[in-house]
């Protein structure tokens, strides 16, 4: 379309000043020869009735008709001439020539009159008709009579004339006219558009190949003719298109070898993270497994009787051992962040039994670095899951007794937004965090100063757990740190109306020591030495303990009489065997809903997500004691009033 | 010509003159000329009667004044012992006014003259009189008989002003053994019916001056159909012979000028103003053209020198 706007404008530029120049002039001529025609006419209409008059001007002083008559006549032979009547001073007609239209005479003067009758076209002239003067210059002329005798007149002519010829010529004038102006409006049609196409056409050339360029198609080019008058634009475009293009081909060029580049890098990334993961994986299955049997060998060497000494040693490997079950535990930890496999169960939290269990189970970590831990205890119930608040805090107060050398760390409570909230803060008087790092450490594995990866320094799990911990529980974390002079974490709770407390800790209180004796426990593990152990730790417990290594061996022994209460089973079995499907198999035969238990030293997301599916509860290798116990307890002695 | 050449160079003295004789009241005019108008012919005969009154005397220049009507309300200067009033409006307006000394008219025609007697009721005589312009009827008449001896129907239309002539056209006619074919024209009546009559019974057409027939727009006409049919005509004035006329007798302003400088002296020498007179001295004019078209052979110089004799003999 706007092709098309351009060809147009430069036709209108070009087409209206010829127009209104032809129109004008023609306009102008026609208008001015019309006046000419009109004037001719009238002249000659003027000068006939003159010379009539004058002509008669004998024969109406000598009342002469035949001459009157004979003028008349001849007059008629003029063109145009319809009539024309001779009149003496008395009004009365003395010669008549032609067939006059007239109804009525006009009012005849001593002037010279001239009326147009617009419906017949006919123009009618009054002359009268005045003696001539003769001048005398005479003594005699007294002057008194002499301005009386030239007015009267001694008669009039009165002509008909047509206008007819006026007209007819007139039409063919305008006929040239406008003949001549159309011819002038079609040269000049045909000149502009001959003249618009040379300049359209390498303007419409030269947008068009804009346009392409504008739609990428750098290569067009445009002809370069010696006579064009866009000669310098098409060259100059020609110029810009190929420089365009180089430039494209340059930046495609780049943008290639950076994109390969960064597949490459990304790839490595990859396959470092996957070989990161697998390693993980590998490493703590392996691990688990033989520090799962060490856990239940310690548990079980504790409670045989032992000399001081001995017990010492115990209680040494027992924290070593708890170590490495710590570290274990944030692997899998983040393995379930992971997969998106914790759930978070808010409820009211009352914060004393939280930091009374806090208190306890590092009082004794910062014992040993001769630090001083304060908790400062509160009555305060918060909107929270107990679980997940407690491993926060135990991660942060953890990571605070890491880092202090001297000094202590405070754990304490502020309320805020009002009292609705609750800031709990961790303060320590560490080393602190330059800034620059206070966004990293909360990254996997990141630990700042120590690139020798020191074991007893953590995995640098704690914080990354922390700060994906607090966002899942939605409760915002905070950092301030002054390099040198230590660090303060804050997290923001609601607070929750205070419950029972009384009737929580009961039923938090520990167990009596015999309630799983007698229970009757098929374990179904291939890993020889775990399943000793466990056989060992359940059978110090006083549970009767049926060991099985697949699913043929555990349907043997339950047709062999033994009724289990409750199974625990490896997940990974030999042969390919899922504890699942063996734990679906038994059920089936048993025909009754077995409580059972999975195990595994996998941190598999996937595999955590299917047990969570099947409604299946899944132990980590390597099992804590006091784990295995309370979860034997829940599923063999379903209790309706304790929390599931 | 010695007196339009005169006429040229005087004039502005004249009026220089004029001038002071109005300033100063020292000197008395004997004759103060009022013309009518200020035309060539007025100022000749102003200065004919001027030169005519000049003649015996060193010293009269000063004692005639020039004036025209329309500077005569402004004139302050004392009364003088005639006055010449030159053409129509001069001697109407000095015959209206009481002046106190007499009235010469003269270049006036008679009927004129006598249409002023008739409006301010006076009558011709010593301190109103006239020298007509008009020639004696007798004179045409005689002239008529030298140049065409053998016509002797005189043809003649009477309009209002020349119908008092009547009787004396007749009775001088027929004391040259000729007939007058008179034709009376009323005021509203196209002259060509009497004409036609006249044209026809005619040997001669004697035009008289009368406004009401004979003028600038009627001439043209009447001379054509006069001419047409072969009826000469007798005019009295160069001008109709100019237009077409036959001949004319007539007197020119200087002659009518010397012969009224004449009258006036006679008054500026005791003589009171007689009747009022025809002019003595005339001139003939002749249309050569027309003559010869009527096949007539007419000399102006002789027909005026045969004239004058036959009046100086008889």
């Amino acid at each position: 379309m706007k092709f098309f706007d351009i060809r147009d404008r430069m036709l209108l530029a070009a087409l209206l000043p010829v127009t209104l120049v032809a129109v004008l002039l023609s306009s102008v001529f026609l208008a001015g020869r019309y006046a000419d025609l009109d004037e001719a006419h009238q002249q000659r209409a003027r000068s006939l009735a003159r010379q009539l008059a004058s002509a008669s001007e004998y024969g109406l002083f000598s009342a002469n008709t035949s001459s009157l008559q004979a003028i008349a006549t001849g007059a008629l032979r003029e063109p145009d001439v319809r009539s024309v009547m001779i009149l003496n001073a008395q009004g009365q007609a003395l010669a008549l020539a032609g067939s006059s239209g007239l109804a009525t005479l006009p009012a005849l003067g001593s002037r010279e009159e001239r009326q147009v009758d617009a419906t017949t076209g006919l123009e009618l002239l009054v002359q009268p008709v005045s003696a001539s003067q003769v001048r005398l210059d005479d003594l005699f002329e007294g002057g008194t009579l002499a301005g009386q005798m030239d007015a009267v007149p001694l008669g009039h002519v009165v002509m008909e004339i047509s206008r007819a010829g006026v007209v007819s010529r007139s039409h063919d004038m305008l006929a040239i006219g406008l003949a001549v102006t159309l011819g002038g409006l079609l040269f000049g049609v045909v000149l502009a558009v001959r003249i618009g196409r040379g300049v359209i056409q390498p303007i419409l050339r030269v947008s068009d190949m804009i346009h392409r360029i504008g739609r990428g198609e750098l290569s067009v080019r445009g002809r370069v003719q010696a006579d064009d008058p866009l000669r310098d634009l098409q060259l100059g475009l020609n110029q810009m298109a190929e420089h365009l293009q180089q430039g494209r081909d340059e930046l495609e060029q780049r943008v290639a070898l950076a994109t390969s580049e960064l597949r490459a890098k990304k790839e490595e990334a990859e396959t470092a993270t996957r070989a990161k993961s697998r390693f993980l994986a590998a490493a703590s299955h392996d691990l688990r497994q033989p520090i799962h049997a060490l856990g239940m060998f310690v548990a079980r060497l504790a409670q045989l009787p032992h000399d001081r000494e001995t017990r010492h040693l115990i209680g040494n490997l027992e924290a070593s051992v708890r170590a490495m079950q710590d570290l274990l535990d944030a692997l899998l930890d983040i393995s379930r962040l992971d997969a998106d496999a914790v759930r978070v169960q808010l409820q009211p939290v009352p914060l004393a039994p939280l930091f009374d269990q806090l208190r306890g189970a590092l009082q004794p970590v910062a014992g040993d670095k001769g630090l001083r831990l304060r908790v400062r205890g509160s009555e305060i119930w918060v909107q929270s899951d107990p679980t997940l608040l407690h491993r926060i805090l135990l991660n942060l107060v953890s990571n605070a007794l890491r880092y202090t050398g001297n000094g202590g760390v405070l754990v304490g409570c502020r309320r805020s937004r009002g009292g609705s909230h609750l800031w709990i803060e961790v303060w320590d008087t560490g080393v602190g965090i330059a800034p620059e790092y206070q966004q990293d450490i909360f990254r996997e594995f990141y630990q700042i100063g120590n690139p020798e990866r020191d074991r007893s320094k953590g995995l640098g799990l704690g914080l990354n757990i922390v700060d994906r911990t607090a966002r899942l529980l939605g409760h915002p974390l905070q950092l301030c740190s002054v390099p040198g002079h230590g660090t303060r974490f804050r997290i923001e709770l609601p607070l929750a109306p205070p419950g029972d407390l009384q009737s929580l800790l009961a039923a938090a209180d520990s167990p009596p020591v015999d309630d799983v004796r007698g229970l009757r426990i098929l374990v179904i593990e291939d890993d020889r030495q775990s399943a000793q152990a466990l056989r060992g730790l359940l059978d110090s417990w006083g549970c009767v303990v049926a060991v099985v290594e697949g699913l043929q061996g555990a349907l043997t022994i339950v047709d062999g009489g033994f009724v289990p209460d409750l199974v625990l089973s490896d997940f990974r079995l030999r042969a390919g065997e899922s504890g699942m499907d063996t734990l679906h198999q038994l059920r089936t035969s048993l025909g009754r809903p077995l409580p059972a238990c999975l195990m595994s030293g996998d941190t598999d997301p996937e595999l955590i997500q299917s047990c969570r599916d099947a409604g299946l509860p899944l132990l980590h290798k390597p099992v804590r004691p006091a784990k295995l116990r309370t979860l034997i307890r829940r599923l063999a002695r379903p209790q309706p009033a304790s929390v599931g | 010509m010695p007196m339009s050449a005169l006429l040229r160079h005087g004039l502005p003295l004249l009026l220089l003159l004029t001038g002071l004789a109005g300033a100063a009241r020292a000197s008395e005019p004997a004759v103060l000329v009022v013309s009518s108008e200020r035309s060539p012919a007025y100022q000749e005969a102003a200065e004919a009667v001027a030169s005519e009154l000049a003649r015996p005397m060193a010293d009269t220049r000063r004692q005639v004044l020039q004036l025209t009507v329309a500077d005569l309300s402004t004139y302050q200067g004392s009364a003088p012992r005639l006055y010449v009033a030159l053409g129509t409006e001069a001697c109407a307006q000095l015959g209206r006014t009481p002046v106190p000394a007499p009235v010469l008219c003269a270049l006036l025609p008679r009927g004129s003259f006598e249409r002023v007697l008739r409006e301010t009721g006076r009558r011709a005589g010593a301190s109103l009189s006239a020298l007509y312009l008009n020639q004696p009827l007798g004179r045409q008449l005689d002239l008529m008989r030298l140049a065409l001896p053998q016509a002797r129907r005189v043809g003649v239309l009477w309009g209002a002003d020349s119908r008092a002539n009547e009787a004396m056209l007749e009775s001088a006619a027929q004391t040259r053994g000729l007939k007058v074919v008179g034709v009376p024209v009323r005021p509203d009546e196209p002259v060509f019916n009497g004409l036609k009559k006249i044209l026809d019974e005619s040997d001669l057409l004697l035009a008289l001056a009368d406004p009401q027939i004979y003028n600038s727009s009627s001439i043209q006409n009447i001379l054509l159909a006069s001419f047409r049919a072969q009826v000469p005509m007798l005019a009295f004035s160069p001008a109709y012979v100019r237009a077409g006329a036959l001949m004319a007798v007539y007197s020119t302003p200087v002659q009518i000028g010397q012969q009224a400088g004449l009258l006036a002296r006679g008054v500026l020498q005791g003589q009171p103003l007689g009747v009022p007179q025809y002019p003595l001295q005339f001139e003939v004019s002749v249309n050569e053209h027309v003559a010869r078209s009527l096949g007539l052979r007419l000399d102006a110089g002789s027909l005026a020198e045969r004239l004058r004799r036959l009046e100086r003999g008889t």
